[in-house]
């Protein structure tokens, strides 16, 4: 755990979050490029192996991700205090401004054109959103394929049926999620035959999550 | 009249039960509408600004905390959405323990499995839920398939959308 480089001060870390924050737009994967490339590559006060294995804790974390990661760099670089810095620098300017663009929507909301341009962007959120969903599911696909059909037409019910349960069936999301949860662990860890553990399963192992990891960099937040 | 702790309570809940930053849309559709504190608008719009804003995608829900409550909406909802992902420091430090258990990484693919139907979804949500005509199929359609080329910016597809809808819509 012990930098390489010797560590930043807390305003200097508290500048260097705003300007990833400041400087990402479109979605998660250019915030996830500016943090790698400014804490391992620029500054080298994160090890590329550090970065994998904090990335993976965050998926594993609920909520934002790239929150989730703020924290871990945040507290291996100042502690607590690195924690609250680092979360006000990536998170109070942008908010600043998603409130300041939504105050200016409301000014312009009511002229037809607005409202016109309006109508053209919501759906293609929802275009966005799909792709969002289907770059998540990419890295998933591959694994369950290589499992097996079974395992592969497993996965592909289970998203039908949390799909399902959200539309159709309006069950709220907690339930979703837990009901999912409990399903998998008697699906792929009870019922389904599990892959045949190779002698070199050990060693496989983070190689995969290394990979899923890094699909799902690009997809998310 | 808005509840603002129920109401700060229900965007912790949809960030608690999320993974990401988008997939707390359907949890706050559920309950916001329940409680008449959003109207079906607030989503797409708050969802669309968020889009355009800097920072993570995830921000979007202080643009629709601002729509539905104004600016204590706005700061409930990004303190809300704040404190979920400190559960990753209690993960942090049994992770070496638990990664290898068959039944977390069970779990983990439940969860990665549920969050793909969420997405899946959400656009399901916001698509039928804007008036929806052969434009919008036609407009989210075709953002589909820029962002599915990997080539064009986020933000150059939805100037491009705005634009869209412009022409088709502005008539």
């Amino acid at each position: 755990m012990e930098l390489s480089q010797p560590g930043p001060g807390l305003w200097q870390l508290f500048r260097i979050w705003a300007g990833i924050g400041l400087q990402s737009f479109g979605g998660g994967a250019s915030t996830i490029y500016l943090i790698y490339h400014t804490f391992v590559d620029q500054r080298g006060w994160l090890t590329p192996d550090e970065y994998n294995r904090d990335w993976n804790l965050c998926i594993m974390a609920p909520g934002i991700n790239l929150i989730a990661l703020t924290i871990l760099i945040g507290r291996k670089l100042g502690g607590a205090r690195g924690v609250a810095v680092s979360l006000l620098g990536l998170l109070l300017p942008s908010a600043a401004i998603t409130c300041i663009l939504t105050v200016g929507f409301l000014h312009v909301q009511d002229i037809p054109a607005v409202q016109a341009m309006l109508r053209g962007v919501i759906p293609a959120t929802a275009g966005v959103m799909l792709v969002v969903g289907i770059k998540y599911a990419q890295p998933l696909y591959r694994e369950l394929k290589a499992e097996g059909k079974l395992k592969l037409g497993t996965g592909l019910g289970i998203i039908v049926l949390v799909t399902l349960a959200i539309v159709l069936w309006q069950i709220a999301i907690p339930f979703v999620l837990i009901g999912t949860a409990l399903l998998s662990i008697l699906l792929f860890n009870r019922l389904l035959p599990q892959p045949a553990p190779a002698p070199a399963s050990t060693e496989k192992k983070p190689d995969r999550e290394e990979k899923q990891g890094r699909a799902v960099e690009e997809a998310h937040d | 009249m808005i509840n603002p702790l129920l109401y700060f309570f229900l965007f912790v809940k949809a960030s608690l039960f999320s993974s990401g930053g988008l997939t707390n849309l359907p949890s706050l559709h559920q309950d916001l509408l329940a409680e008449s504190w959003a109207v079906e608008a607030d989503f797409g719009q708050s969802l669309a600004i968020g889009q355009i804003s800097p920072g993570p995608n995830g921000l979007w829900v202080i643009s629709l905390g601002y729509l539905t409550y104004g600016l204590p909406g706005a700061v409930l909802a990004l303190i809300a959405i704040t404190i979920p992902p400190f559960l990753v420091l209690p993960i942090a430090a049994i992770y070496d323990r638990i990664a290898k258990l068959g039944w977390v990484s069970a779990v983990m693919r439940g969860i990665s499995l549920a969050v793909i139907g969420i997405l899946i979804s959400v656009s399901w949500t916001i698509l039928t839920r804007s008036n929806l005509d052969w434009r919008s199929v036609v407009i989210a359609v075709g953002a589909c398939g820029l962002m599915l080329t990997n080539r064009v910016n986020l933000l150059v597809i939805l100037v491009l959308a705005a634009g869209a809808g412009y022409l088709l819509y502005g008539f």
